[in-house]
């Protein structure tokens, strides 16, 4: 065969001999496949702009926190919350614009079928979907944690500063889980209702960030207002004009008390439950929720009813949806 | 880079049991709720070849894929294909089988290579193979130079191509092509189903086209089976089918009285239907005996052609004029005697 010639040979049919995949390894190509499109891989410079943008604004806070402690200041961010308003943002445009980007392409334009004639179970598509979107969330949350940590034990000299920042690290990991878990499942499910794109990625935004704002009201006017009174008593230099040159003063603050209401409040969004099982499993940094009281195993419960809901209704989808 | 198409099989690839029929069902029956009666008892054996599968919209075409498939099960009965049962094997099955859906399937912002490519992989096909063999299906249905085109911008029959390329790509042994004519225009149906042809002889991989248009899938047919509500009306080879259903329909614009009487003179068994006239077609004879009459009695012939007639009008009741005159001519009409062609069975079954 010279190669100075251009001419298309038809050589016929040609039998596939070689090796085929398994059931298993055909999910994990699904997998890998439905990865990549959730960062936009292997298609337009369009499809990339969102995990592109979201991923760098969510590692900004973990380099601005690394140049700090590279000038001695301490850590900016608590590993286990991050800077929780941002990731709360950053997720919900994620979310909302990458999860139909896995399913409701495939509805729309009815490629299930496709899908389904091949050696693959009726189940192995949402689960390799779900398994892929997770994997996604679990990397734009947690990469910029490694930047964080990495950041500051660069600054630590000892083992048991470092062992410090470790044991700080981990519990914002397993976090980073739970957020990326719970976040995906939601998605997908919503995602998967609706083969229009605009449909879906519209009310996942809708549903996450009214139940979200609908949260911080709930927990804002179920505190209870109460006046606080002290006696002090300043030295001379220090005590505000009008005020008797001596003797002590009686002095009113008014603070916010939550109540049992506010500590159920944050049930309604899937961040706040996620902010309450962090709290109830020991969270210490300051979250969405001032607090939640004695109930932190009802958040714990509202995690797992909002997961198994999200997972049994995309799995349940596609047993449907599977008709050629 | 290796040429895995070559390489030593490393899981060999399922191959169908050698002898058993491709497809094989008996007393098959699928109800819906509701109640719908899908299929009813179907008992029907497909042998290696083009087979297809005519019935009318609605017929149980498309619940019989779904079952061969392994994708729905039976209410009763069993199925077979290359001797697995469906229901317990489905996902060997699918590993044979290559399915071409009816409806649009295919999303209009990615490129025919990346999207067959992607579904080479779906069949099982390591990554460097789904590449080569997504590149070598879109040969085949002739979509070589569009290739790197967003399939979006196909025309519809471009788009069917698509459709049968990736039924083709994992080298199945079995083609199950839901209506691949929907849509096309002639000119179009005429390639599609030439590809076909070519796929089944050439290809050596066995075809069932389900179509509720007998007239087109006859031409590339080994064999029919032709089902109406669920039941098996006639499994057959396609020359004993096409025997007593070829009609010729002849139109004049005057003196179609005359020609009735001088076709009946000349051996045919010609029968009105509206303003023309029906005979039943047995190879070129008919068309000269037709010619010459038409001639001699120096008529104005408008039309002349073989009439592309629909499954549901060939197993219908005696109340259509060509199916009265293919009555006739099997001995069952009004007129009596055997009709030249001989056919030994009536067309109708029930």
């Amino acid at each position: 065969m010279s190669a100075e010639t251009g001419v298309i040979h038809d050589i016929g049919y040609r039998r596939y001999t070689g090796r085929r995949l398994g059931r298993a390894q055909i999910v994990r190509a699904l997998y890998w496949h439905s990865l990549r499109s959730a960062f936009g891989l292997g298609r337009g410079a369009k499809a990339k702009i969102v995990p592109v943008i979201v991923f760098v604004i969510m590692c900004l806070p973990a380099i601005a926190s690394a140049v700090a402690v590279a000038n001695g200041n301490p850590r900016l961010v608590p590993y286990d919350t991050y800077v929780f308003q941002l990731r709360v943002v950053l997720m919900i445009i994620f979310v909302a614009a990458q999860a139909p980007e896995l399913v409701s392409r495939d509805l729309r334009s009815h490629v299930l079928p496709l899908y389904f004639c091949r050696p693959l179970r009726r189940m192995d598509y949402p689960l390799a979907k779900l398994a892929a979107f997770i994997t996604a969330c679990l990397a734009i949350i947690e990469i910029p944690l490694v930047l964080l940590y990495l950041g500051t034990i660069a600054q630590s000299h000892s083992p048991h500063a470092i062992w410090t920042q470790t044991r700080a690290f981990i519990p914002g990991l397993l976090v980073g889980l739970m957020w990326a878990v719970l976040l995906a499942a939601i998605g997908l499910a919503m995602a998967s209702l609706s083969g229009r794109r605009a449909y879906a990625t519209g009310g996942i935004a809708i549903y996450f960030f009214l139940t979200w704002i609908l949260a911080g009201i709930l927990i804002a006017v179920t505190q209870r207002n109460v006046v606080r009174s002290a006696t002090i008593n300043p030295p001379p230099g220090a005590r505000p004009p009008g005020v008797p040159a001596t003797g002590p003063i009686k002095v009113h603050m008014m603070t916010q008390v939550p109540t049992t209401a506010s500590h159920l409040s944050g049930l309604v969004s899937p961040f706040t439950t996620l902010d309450g099982v962090r709290l109830w499993l020991g969270g210490t940094s300051k979250g969405a929720l001032p607090g939640v009281g004695g109930y932190g195993a009802l958040y714990g419960a509202m995690f797992l009813v909002l997961l198994a809901a999200s997972v049994g209704g995309l799995f349940a989808r596609y047993r449907k949806a599977g008709a050629l | 880079m290796s040429a895995p198409l070559t390489a030593p099989a490393g899981a060999p690839a399922a191959e169908p049991d050698a002898g058993a029929p491709v497809i094989q069902t008996s007393a098959l029956s699928k109800r819906y709720p509701g109640p719908v009666t899908a299929l009813d008892a179907l008992t029907v054996t497909v042998a290696p070849g083009i087979t297809g599968l005519v019935g009318a919209n609605g017929a149980g075409k498309s619940t019989l894929i779904k079952i061969l498939l392994g994708l729905l099960e039976p209410t009763g009965g069993e199925a077979r294909v290359f001797g697995r049962d469906c229901q317990r094997d489905g996902e060997q099955i699918r590993g044979l089988t290559g399915y071409m859906p009816e409806h649009d399937c295919l999303p209009p912002d990615v490129t025919a290579t990346e999207f067959v490519t992607h579904l080479g992989r779906m069949s099982g096909l390591p990554p460097t193979a789904a590449k080569e063999r997504a590149a070598e299906s879109l040969r085949h249905v002739g979509l070589y130079e569009e290739r790197y085109r967003q399939i979006g911008t196909y025309s519809t029959g471009m788009k069917q191509r698509v459709k049968l390329a990736q039924a083709l790509v994992g080298d199945p042994r079995l083609l199950l092509l839901d209506e691949p004519t929907v849509g096309l225009d002639p000119a179009g149906r005429n390639s599609m189903l030439e590809l076909i042809a070519r796929i089944g002889a050439e290809f050596g991989i066995s075809i069932v086209v389900a179509s509720h248009l007998l007239g087109e899938i006859e031409r590339i047919c080994d064999h029919l089976v032709a089902i109406e509500a669920g039941r098996l009306l006639r499994a057959d080879t396609i020359t004993s089918m096409t025997q007593v259903r070829q009609v010729l329909l002849v139109d004049v614009d005057e003196g179609s009285d005359e020609l009735l009487a001088e076709l009946g003179r000349r051996g045919l068994e010609p029968r009105r239907h509206e303003r023309s006239l029906l005979v039943g077609l047995d190879g070129d004879a008919t068309y000269d005996i037709v010619r010459d009459a038409i001639a001699d009695l120096a008529l104005p012939l408008n039309r002349l052609e073989q009439r592309r007639r629909r499954v549901e009008e060939l197993f219908q009741d005696d109340d259509d004029d060509a199916d009265a005159l293919v009555t006739a001519r099997t001995g069952g009409g009004p007129s009596g005697g055997g009709g030249p062609s001989g056919t030994p069975e009536a067309p109708h079954v029930r």
